[in-house]
């Protein structure tokens, strides 16, 4: 814990890297990957982590050759003790990026899609499913209408239904919660255009412990939400206080007086799963193909591709191609948005049909940000962005490359020039 | 000391065509190793990233429903429980506010 | 009886490279103990690094150099070090004669040497394979940690720290040798002649076979 926390709002894990100084050799490879350069130590001397700036992203964590970077939340043991106690249902919310590596840790090569043994595994362990992609779905309903609605007020001057706000255009994604602490401490600026949405986590948190009362026929207190996540930033947003809106929607519908609790109670990693599975025995490799099997853990394509750079964009022009113009777009896939370039930018061109115009859109994606969100963002301060609705993701491809995955030993995170770095000061 | 003259000397190398086609072909060898090696190590670098996109997109193409507004179970959380998107319900439970945390930077 | 004559041993590029070594290796195995035991502070770690790095820039331009304009003392230098034969381990047996000679004062019958002695070889094929790896992975360390995958990085950063140590502990006994031995240490960093009867006694195969006079002139 450090008390000198600045950025930081009571509640919060203050900072969920650090580095263990014993292992640091200080050769500044992290450095690289550290978007907002809050790794002190100079050249030579041992690194520590800055946590007023630090994003808690991880790509130091899983990019550092001697291992030094370390979680400092760690509560898989907690998770399992929640397993085994019989009064409490214990409901795994999967991001789409953890299917596609986790296997990794298990000896099957990378990429391999495990959705089957995955849910196999989680349910022996005692989970209950809600799959992310779930509420990637939702949030695509949430953010693409709001972007609609901005987008109509911008263009055709529409007022809000309920009278409210009505943000500005740029609009930025929500989903990633680096991105949006990035903006907090460094873009206040820009709060007005970050999509209001939650991320999937805190939708699922939230779903899981309103609406999830139903289906798994439980009260709110002994529903125990755990995060699956590429990411150790869902780590820290998951602690943020506000994000208690089930039980503040439940007080006041049933007025239950037990004390607040979290939506998302804990997250583990895909790492930290994981270790979880391996010290419950569970091979997940070996594990027989299983459905989701609950209402929640109904997903789309659009919902899954959320944790690739340019899938929440993709999944966005899909839906809010077919809400405005009424029909769907052809082809689905939207590949100007696909791939590894820094910034990648298309434009669409629809036809309201609500208002019988044809309005162009340009869409931008932006990814690891540490090399790439600078430019864009300084236009959009500047008022020039051409720019009406921007995906940002903090880590280089997307989230199945977040600071959570797998570490994966013949690689690195690096997707710039391949050009030598000589580290001075 | 400085001055003094010597008289014996080694005997300079000779090497004959085949020995300096051997001994150029080693150090050439042992100069580009590393280099292909490095070339080779960097450009398969973003492969593990490459693969998880891909297994991405593919449980995309062969998912049977392909986009969010036609997930039937998105559908029936609305009609029974939240509303509509953007609604009363929407805003209370799905969407947030963020804070400025430069203050405590400055 | 005392002869007046000499053997030139180590030519003037052998002794610039072996300058240029002094000048790089010292400082190198200095701040590399630094680096490794990080006892001092954030500022001095740092400067400690950077002589690191330009020592180590020095002993690469050194080591390439040297390839180029020595390069038939480097091929020599190859052939000799892996010329091994039945007399190396003979040589081990009594450790050429040096602690009998340095601690009990009493000279023992060695094998006959060439132009490097059993343990001169061994070190010099730690100083040809562990500088090369030193060399290799520290320039990886130094600009393309962030390019090359991770687990390489390690692993060249572990050899990194072996080889360093283990031509570390050589350092020592060569500095300690190489001035007990004070003709040989005067031939390097001075003249690069030594008497052709200590080099008889020393090495004398190499005499034998590679020492021939000087006929038509000679150079000071």
């Amino acid at each position: 814990m450090n008390a000198t926390a600045k950025t930081y709002q009571k509640g919060e894990i203050p900072g969920v890297i650090a580095i263990k100084a014993s292992s640091c050799k200080g050769c500044d490879a992290c450095k690289r990957h550290c978007p907002t350069s809050a790794i002190t130590g100079m050249f030579g001397a041992t690194h520590s982590i800055n946590v007023d700036l630090c994003l808690s992203c991880g790509q130091c964590l899983i990019n550092c050759p001697f291992g030094a970077p370390y979680e400092t939340s760690y509560t898989v043991d907690e998770v399992i003790a929640k397993l085994k106690d019989p009064n409490f249902t214990v409901v795994g919310i999967i991001a789409p990026a953890v299917r596609v590596a986790i296997g990794e840790d298990f000896g099957l090569p990378a990429g391999s899609l495990v959705t089957g043994k995955l849910y196999g595994s989680m349910k022996k362990a005692g989970f209950e499913i809600l799959d992310n992609n779930f509420t990637a779905d939702l949030t695509i309903m949430e953010e693409g209408t709001e972007f609609i609605s901005r987008a109509r007020h911008a263009v055709f001057g529409e007022k809000n239904e309920r009278g409210g706000e009505t943000g500005p255009l740029p609009q930025f994604t929500s989903c990633c919660p680096a991105w949006v602490r990035l903006v907090e401490i460094k873009y206040p600026a820009l709060i007005p255009n970050l999509s209001s949405a939650k991320s999937p986590q805190q939708m699922a948190g939230t779903v899981a412990k309103t609406y999830g009362t139903k289906i798994w026929k439980k009260s709110a207190e002994k529903i125990y939400t755990v995060g699956i996540m590429p990411c150790t930033a869902k780590k820290l947003e998951a602690s943020r206080p506000e994000f208690i809106s089930a039980y503040e929607y439940n007080k006041k519908n049933e007025g239950a007086s037990s004390k607040p609790y979290p939506d998302v109670d804990t997250v583990l990693t895909t790492r930290d799963l994981s270790r979880l599975l391996k010290k419950m025995k569970i091979d997940l490799a070996k594990e027989k193909e299983v459905e989701g099997g609950t209402l929640l853990a109904d997903y789309t394509g659009a919902g899954t591709i959320f944790g690739n750079t340019g899938g929440v964009m993709e999944a966005a022009v899909r839906t809010a191609y077919a809400v405005i113009t009424g029909e769907e777009l052809q082809p689905l896939e939207f590949k100007k948005v696909r791939g590894l370039k820094g910034v990648k930018s298309a434009s669409v061109t629809i036809k309201d049909s609500k208002y019988n115009k044809e309005v162009t859109l340009n869409l931008a994606v932006v990814h690891n940000i540490s090399e790439n969100i600078k430019p864009v963002v300084e236009e959009v301060l500047a008022g020039r962005s051409p720019y009406h609705f921007i995906e940002v993701m903090n880590c280089p491809g997307g989230c199945i490359n977040g600071g959570g995955q797998p570490i994966c030993g013949n690689g690195s995170s690096w997707l710039g020039a391949i050009r030598p770095w000589f580290a001075w000061t | 000391m400085e001055n003094k003259k010597y008289q014996y000397i080694e005997n300079p190398l000779h090497i004959t065509r085949r020995e300096f086609i051997t001994i150029s072909g080693i150090i050439v060898a042992f100069l580009a190793l590393p280099a292909v090696w490095i070339k080779a190590l960097t450009s398969a670098n973003n492969n593990y990233i490459q693969a998880r996109t891909k297994g991405l997109y593919q449980d995309d193409e062969k998912a049977a429903v392909r986009v969010s507004h036609a997930n039937k179970s998105v559908t029936r959380y609305y009609k029974e429980f939240g509303g509509e998107p953007l609604g009363h319900l929407s805003e209370e439970l799905l969407h947030t506010k963020y804070i400025n945390r430069t203050k405590g930077l400055s | 009886m005392h002869s007046e004559k000499m053997i030139l041993k180590h030519p003037l590029n052998v002794r610039i490279f072996h300058y240029l070594l002094i000048l790089s290796f010292l400082p190198l195995v200095a701040t590399g103990l630094i680096l490794y035991f990080k006892p001092l502070s954030e500022a001095s770690m740092n400067l400690t690094m950077q002589i690191h790095v330009v020592a180590g820039v020095v002993l690469t331009i050194d080591a390439i150099g040297f390839l180029l304009i020595g390069f038939d003392r480097v091929v020599l230098f190859i052939k000799r070090i892996f010329n091994i034969s039945i007399n190396d381990f003979k040589w081990f047996l009594v450790l050429g004669g040096y602690p009998q000679k340095i601690l009990l004062k009493k000279k023992i019958a060695v094998p006959p040497m060439e132009k490097y002695n059993s343990g001169q070889k061994l070190f010099g094929i730690c100083i040809l394979i562990g500088g090369t790896v030193l060399i290799f992975s520290g320039w990886i360390l130094w600009a393309f940690p962030h390019l090359v995958p991770r687990e390489t990085v390690a692993l060249l950063g572990l050899l990194h720290t072996f080889f360093a140590w283990v031509l570390t502990l050589f350092l020592l006994v060569h500095l300690f040798l190489g001035i007990y031995m004070f003709d040989d240490f005067k031939a390097m960093i001075l003249h690069g002649k030594i008497p052709y009867d200590e080099a008889r006694e020393m090495s004398p195969l190499w005499v034998e076979k590679d020492i021939i006079p000087l006929s038509d002139k000679t150079v000071a």
